[in-house]
């Protein structure tokens, strides 16, 4: 087996193969003169929405002003709790405590994703909202999350930063909840040259609350209506934003070509995610799990193979979360698994050679822990 | 479907009927393909989030403000926003500002979770510092002063009373970039200064940006934990933060245009002095007071006017893209009702508020092109 090196992202590729549409974008909307808001980013908002299936799409800075600004449009603030998974990144949660709401966190399934059987005992007389995350591109079980919340009067909110284009039962995230945050992050698999982020929501009254917060809270140009932020998608990064939303269901589906051949290959000697009947998971992160973690980790990157964890610390015992009353124990499979995943390089440009190079370490490594 | 109609504020737009414009871009994207280069090497380096450009620009930038740190972030709002939660300030505190400002200072303020206490100004559109003592009370935790287009306020006095309560200053610097009181920059004037470089501003990117400058090196730490998550290190969180990075391509074009800055502050000012002289003599206009200490940058060149209105639109008419910096104070806005004030509060800013108006004077801007809006300003009032 000849050692070859194996990036955990590469966004070089993806770069060159749409070098002229993206200069042309570039060059147009310079020439507009209009840098921020703007026809261009009404354009992608218009296909964003289209392709969520939804009647808003509105850009915002990143993927945590989405949930942030939603939380704030819900008037969610000091006093009131909102419910998320434990295992996510640490935006998450954090998009909670800047609004002044506390956290609430919850275990989750082997899905990776939160466990809705477990989110009715973290629900109180406070509890405003629930955050299910989409992890790794997977769709949280939304039909027991917006039953739970329907029968307790809350509002459901879809952290799909990693997951746009995903699909449950035949429906694009994006259109599961009363709204839901989108990251464009470079790493994305919708990922633009900076940080960008899009809501998308089918609730009238909140897309227009939500077009002014993001707007310093401007009725108009003379007029404020509320103190608003200043959260908006950089029109240049909305027009690259748009060009590659046109591949986005060719990446998404070389993803999934991808996990096929990486669980085909791997389901033997290591836990492999696999889809639902319901689901189609888009793979932003290929999470396989093992008792040999870090040693395996250890071998692939010897081997010339990029791994990463997602995440190694569960947002509860994170430093940042010690006033919240968790402690180790509180959510054993969280804790579990992140002491046993490792996530695989999963990109579109990766090759089948490539892909096929990767599952022969993985497989080499067991068959040489087997012969010890 | 989808209704997404923006709401596009009017000073991002260029309109093709104008022949004076404030919006420049244009001509400055004619630079583009330097710029282009150096974006896409960013691009295939994959150094998107805090980039080296970052790096090499918050040294350069704390270098020009005479300050031991610059922090790169999203956008001017949330240089003033991070600063302010970076000193504490939360729930049931106070800080004091100026009724003359953009909605930012106060949309920041507010999302920090404290209450705006308003102040008047003095006929340079600045906060009148003998106003501040009276407004401070236990809450008081910061004084924001707001360097309005790119006139720094009159410090002393403003230190004065802020040492004397202990109190942070933080300076809303948004339009400043380049401006000096007593040969002290904008940028260290205060506990922290903070910076927009939203695409019209003096030194501006492509895209919404902001830098923050300190000579606290704590506070400094603080902001570059709060800007990026709380994290250290990729997997550790050591608190609930926020999310408010400068990015890497942006830091690109400020850097490009760092470069240009001395000529596009000395144009600007060099466009602004012609307009003054040349306007001085007509008597429905009232200059703003200058100061021979204070070295101001005139983001916005305005001044005060007899039928304001109606000369807006004869300039207007005749291809001159006159603005409005802002008609409504922020005591009298829509969102500030909840604070109880009423006309009449603050009468120097409801004043120039109904008086001023904004003549583009940026470095494109020709010594015809003045001529013909001195001209018209001129005709109009004959």
């Amino acid at each position: 087996m000849t050692k070859i090196t194996i990036p955990f992202v590469d966004m070089t590729s993806q770069f060159r193969n749409l070098e002229d549409e993206l200069t042309k974008a570039f060059i147009d909307t310079g020439r507009s003169g209009v840098y921020i808001m703007g026809e261009q980013l009404e354009s992608f908002e218009i296909k964003a929405a289209q392709y969520c299936g939804v009647k808003h799409a509105i850009g915002v800075g990143h993927g945590s002003d989405a949930l942030f600004l939603i939380l704030k449009a819900l008037d969610i603030g000091p006093g009131d709790e909102v419910i998320t998974a434990t295992n996510s990144f640490i935006a998450s949660a954090w998009v909670v405590a800047a609004t002044g709401a506390t956290p609430v966190l919850v275990d989750v399934a082997e899905d990776f994703n939160i466990e809705p059987t477990l989110i009715e005992a973290a629900i109180t007389a406070q509890t405003r909202a629930i955050i299910p995350v989409h992890l790794t591109g997977r769709p949280a079980r939304m039909d027991e999350i917006n039953l739970l919340a329907q029968r307790n009067g809350l509002h459901v909110v879809e952290d799909a930063a990693q997951a746009i284009g995903a699909r449950y039962h035949g429906r694009q995230v994006g259109s599961l909840g009363l709204a839901a945050g989108f990251s464009l992050h470079p790493l994305k698999n919708l990922g633009v040259y900076g940080d960008g982020g899009l809501i998308t929501t089918n609730d009238d009254k909140l897309a227009s609350k939500l077009r002014i917060l993001r707007n310093h809270g401007l009725r108009n140009r003379d007029e404020c209506e509320v103190w608003g932020f200043n959260s908006r998608l950089d029109t240049m990064q909305a027009a690259f934003a748009e060009i590659k939303l046109g591949y986005l269901d060719i990446w998404n589906e070389r993803c999934r070509e991808i996990a096929a051949k990486y669980r085909t290959s791997l389901a033997d000697v290591v836990q492999v995610p696999f889809d639902q009947e319901w689901e189609e998971c888009v793979y932003h992160n290929f999470v396989i799990r093992t008792e040999k973690r870090d040693e395996l980790m250890t071998y692939l990157l010897e081997h010339g193979v990029d791994t990463r964890i997602h995440y190694p610390i569960p947002i509860h015992l994170q430093e940042a979360a010690k006033d919240l009353g968790y402690k180790a124990g509180s959510f054993p499979k969280a804790e579990k698994y992140a002491k046993t995943m490792i996530s695989l390089p999963i990109y579109p440009d990766l090759s089948d050679d490539q892909v096929t190079y990767i599952t022969h370490v993985v497989n080499s490594f067991f068959d040489e822990l087997g012969k010890k | 479907m989808a209704t997404t109609k923006n709401f596009l504020p009017e000073q991002y737009r260029q309109s093709n009927k104008l022949g004076i414009n404030h919006n420049y871009l244009n001509e400055q994207f004619s630079d583009h393909e330097v710029i282009w280069t150096k974006m896409r090497e960013v691009v295939i380096r994959g150094d998107f989030t805090l980039g080296s450009e970052v790096d090499i620009l918050e040294k350069e930038y704390a270098q020009i403000s005479g300050t031991s740190h610059a922090i790169g972030v999203g956008s001017g709002t949330d240089a003033i926003f991070l600063s302010l939660k970076a000193l504490g300030v939360g729930e049931g505190d106070e800080v004091i500002t100026t009724a003359f400002t953009f909605y930012a200072t106060i949309g920041a303020i507010v999302t920090a979770g404290a209450k705006p206490v308003f102040c008047d100004i003095r006929e340079d559109y600045n906060i009148d510092p003998s106003e501040i003592e009276a407004k401070i009370t236990p809450a008081t935790k910061v004084i924001l002063p707001v360097h309005w287009s790119g006139k720094p306020c009159d410090m002393d006095a403003i230190v004065e009373v802020a040492q004397k309560y202990n109190l942070a200053i933080v300076g809303d610097a948004c339009h400043a970039i380049g401006a000096s009181y007593k040969s002290r920059t904008a940028g260290s004037l205060g506990t922290l200064a903070c910076f927009s470089f939203h695409p019209l501003k003096n030194l501006n990117v492509w895209g919404d940006g902001g830098i923050i400058t300190t000579n606290s090196d704590e506070l400094a730490d603080k902001l570059r934990l709060m800007r990026n998550h709380g994290l250290v290190g990729r997997d550790e969180c050591h608190t609930f933060a926020y999310n408010s990075r400068l990015d890497t391509i942006q830091a690109v074009v400020a850097r490009h245009l760092l470069g240009k800055i001395n000529h596009i502050t000395e144009s600007r000012v060099a466009h602004a002095d012609y307009f003054d002289k040349e306007l001085r003599s007509v008597s429905q206009i009232i200059i703003p007071k200058r100061d021979a200490d204070i070295y101001q940058v005139y983001h916005i060149y305005s001044i005060c006017c007899q039928r304001r209105n109606e000369l807006q639109n004869y300039l207007i008419e005749n291809g001159v893209d006159a603005k409005v910096h802002y008609p409504i104070p922020m005591h009298l806005q829509p969102a500030a009702n909840y604070l109880g004030h009423e006309k009449g509060d603050f009468p120097i800013a409801e004043t120039i508020a109904d008086s001023t108006i904004s003549l583009p004077v940026h470095e494109f801007i020709s010594r015809e092109q003045q001529d013909h809006v001195i001209k018209l300003i001129k005709d109009f009032y004959d």
